[in-house]
């Protein structure tokens, strides 16, 4: 009797072109809008993990490697698995829905949140929930 | 023997207040709505048949954890459950929306 898909919270995509991935709900619409008349949700998830990073590469290599591509996509709740983990990234002032209109608004949103997305993989916190 | 006499017991006691909340209060039957009313914090208690499927079964207690909503795992597969609704079709989970007249929320969630 809690409601559990609150901003933050790590989520794990289920359907369509980024199913698998990982993602941070932004913002949630319960009750659904006119276009979307079902409860939906923006999230913010990862497209491209980094990859894995040895010992042996240099600093321009782990610099390229440890690189994430994000996307922003408005998903049904029932294409999301919640889970419990919650990742507290302030999105809320870098993305919302209507960044979603127009494609360079999108393009600016998604590198906005590639960065603090980057920022908290480099940092090494939140082991457990990261997105990775 | 005292063990399966008091099973048998309160194995009726659930089809009793199951039977009494079909008739007063306000139920959802079928995996996709016991979801939908998990994620909308409407569902109050949840029942699994036993012979659901094991992925599915998780799945559900998962979603109900994150609530903080009770599980029960109904002693019977889903053809019993169904019967216990009264219907005349397979039930494999169910959720209580609104108990109604019956106590099944205050009774059952120590059973688990």
């Amino acid at each position: 009797m809690v409601k559990f898909l609150k901003p933050n919270k790590a989520v794990i995509v289920l359907q369509g072109r980024y199913a698998g991935r990982k993602a941070v709900i932004v913002k949630s619409f319960d009750e659904g809008t006119r276009d979307r008349p079902y409860g939906h949700c923006l999230v913010a998830g990862i497209k491209k993990y980094p990859n894995k990073v040895i010992r042996k590469d240099s600093s321009k290599k782990t610099a390229k490697k440890s690189r994430v591509k994000c996307f922003l996509k408005l998903v049904n709740y029932q294409h999301v698995m919640p889970t419990r983990y919650t990742l507290d990234v302030d999105l809320k002032d870098v993305v919302a829905v209507d960044c979603l209109q127009s494609k360079d608004k999108k393009v600016s949103a998604c590198k906005a949140t590639k960065e603090k997305l980057e920022e908290r993989f480099k940092t090494g916190k939140n082991r457990i929930c990261t997105l990775y | 023997m005292v063990a399966t006499k008091k099973t048998k017991k309160t194995h009726e006691s659930i089809n009793n207040r199951l039977a009494l909340v079909m008739k007063s209060g306000k139920y959802t039957l079928g995996y996709k709505t016991v979801l939908k009313s998990l994620r909308s914090s409407k569902g109050k208690l949840i029942i699994i048949a036993n012979n659901c499927p094991p992925l599915r079964k998780s799945e559900i207690e998962y979603y109900a954890m994150l609530c903080k909503v009770g599980v029960h795992h109904y002693n019977g597969n889903n053809v019993d459950l169904g019967t216990a609704c009264g219907k005349y079709f397979r039930v494999c989970c169910l959720s209580i929306i609104d108990p109604g007249d019956s106590d099944i929320i205050k009774s059952m969630p120590g059973d688990h």
